[in-house]
């Protein structure tokens, strides 16, 4: 893989606590985002995110640098929100189906003319109740295709799953969010 | 594009093609382009205090992670040195055992059982003790549960 893989692998083996800090600040917004989408909650969505950055610095020997350290991230990431799911009920992501609990906080967007900002701001907040509605298999396929532009094969390696099942969860996504797009009642 | 998203041009040519004629795929392709770019406008951040508490608490860990490192190590040794002095004081104390017979004219049988019980006997008693001071706690364990 590239040379910052093979350094933080190499970091990570150290336990290097510095490297950590920088890694915490790079990937906060990207990791927070996924977790957020794959559980649907804020709230733990950050305890997980604390989680999967004490199990980076406990598991950091295992990251292996052919592959890019967002895709392992986020596979430990999974994993703590898999291994949560289960202690309250025994199944992989399907605890997260169904959660109409709480939904998606979409916070404002940056300086913009009122007109575009509410217009923006609306169409957030409809893609964001659609993706609450959508199973967390088809979020977290989109978060990862389309916010963190990640390969299908990167997906597939993250969610372990078969390639053909990572594009057809993006397709059903998609179209699953249609709707929502068309401006589906919030 | 490599891997399974590559597509030949020809197939991007015929992709093209169809997607210019065929009404259903275009809409589709049109509400995907827009669903993605509403997808990716959507903000969401990590707060500061978020990530200034978790950097705390990987460094809090990274630091018990360490002790515990050095702890381990720490048995390591003395376990290495324990069974080294163990081995030379078996020697010793062999030889020294040996001698003993000889100057107490003893069969060779009895002065190598009195080596073993002095070898055995300190194991034993530590074992003995370590059972029962168990069985002691198992008591009361039993007791409090009822």
């Amino acid at each position: 893989m590239t040379q910052e893989s093979t350094e933080i692998a190499r970091g990570l083996r150290r336990r290097d606590p510095d490297l950590l800090d920088r890694l915490i600040e790079q990937y906060q917004h990207r990791l927070l985002r996924y977790l957020l989408y794959l559980t649907g909650r804020r709230e733990l969505a950050e305890d997980l995110f604390q989680e999967t950055w004490i199990r980076v610095l406990e598991r950091g020997h295992q990251f292996n640098d052919k592959y890019a350290f967002s895709t392992w991230l986020f596979a430990v990431a999974r994993n703590l929100a898999i291994d949560h799911m289960r202690r309250k009920q025994p199944a992989s992501l399907d605890g997260l189906l169904n959660d109409d609990e709480v939904p998606f906080e979409v916070p404002a967007t940056g300086q913009a003319s009122a007109f575009d900002l509410t217009l923006q701001r609306e169409q957030n907040e409809q893609i964001a109740a659609g993706m609450q509605h959508l199973p967390a298999e088809y979020r977290e396929a989109l978060v990862l295709r389309f916010q963190e532009g990640m390969s299908l094969e990167e997906i597939a390696r993250v969610a372990r799953v078969p390639l053909g099942t990572v594009k057809s969860r993006i397709y059903r996504g998609l179209s699953a969010l249609e709707p929502w797009l068309k401006g589906a009642p919030l | 594009m490599t891997g399974p998203e590559a597509l030949s041009g020809a197939d991007q040519a015929w992709l093209a093609a169809h997607v210019e004629t065929c009404v259903s795929c275009r809409a589709f392709a049109e509400n995907a382009r827009e669903t993605i770019h509403a997808l990716r406008a959507i903000p969401i951040a990590a707060e500061r205090s978020l990530v200034a508490t978790t950097q705390m608490r990987v460094r809090r860990r990274a630091l018990e992670l360490q002790r515990h490192r050095e702890r381990l190590w720490l048995v390591s040794v003395s376990c290495i040195a324990v069974t080294l002095c163990a081995l030379l004081s078996a020697v010793a104390l062999w030889r020294g055992f040996e001698w003993l017979g000889a100057r107490a004219q003893l069969a060779s049988l009895v002065w190598q059982v009195g080596f073993l019980v002095f070898c055995v006997t300190p194991a034993l008693v530590v074992g003995i003790l370590l059972l029962a001071r168990d069985t002691h706690l198992a008591d009361h364990t039993g007791s409090y549960q009822g």
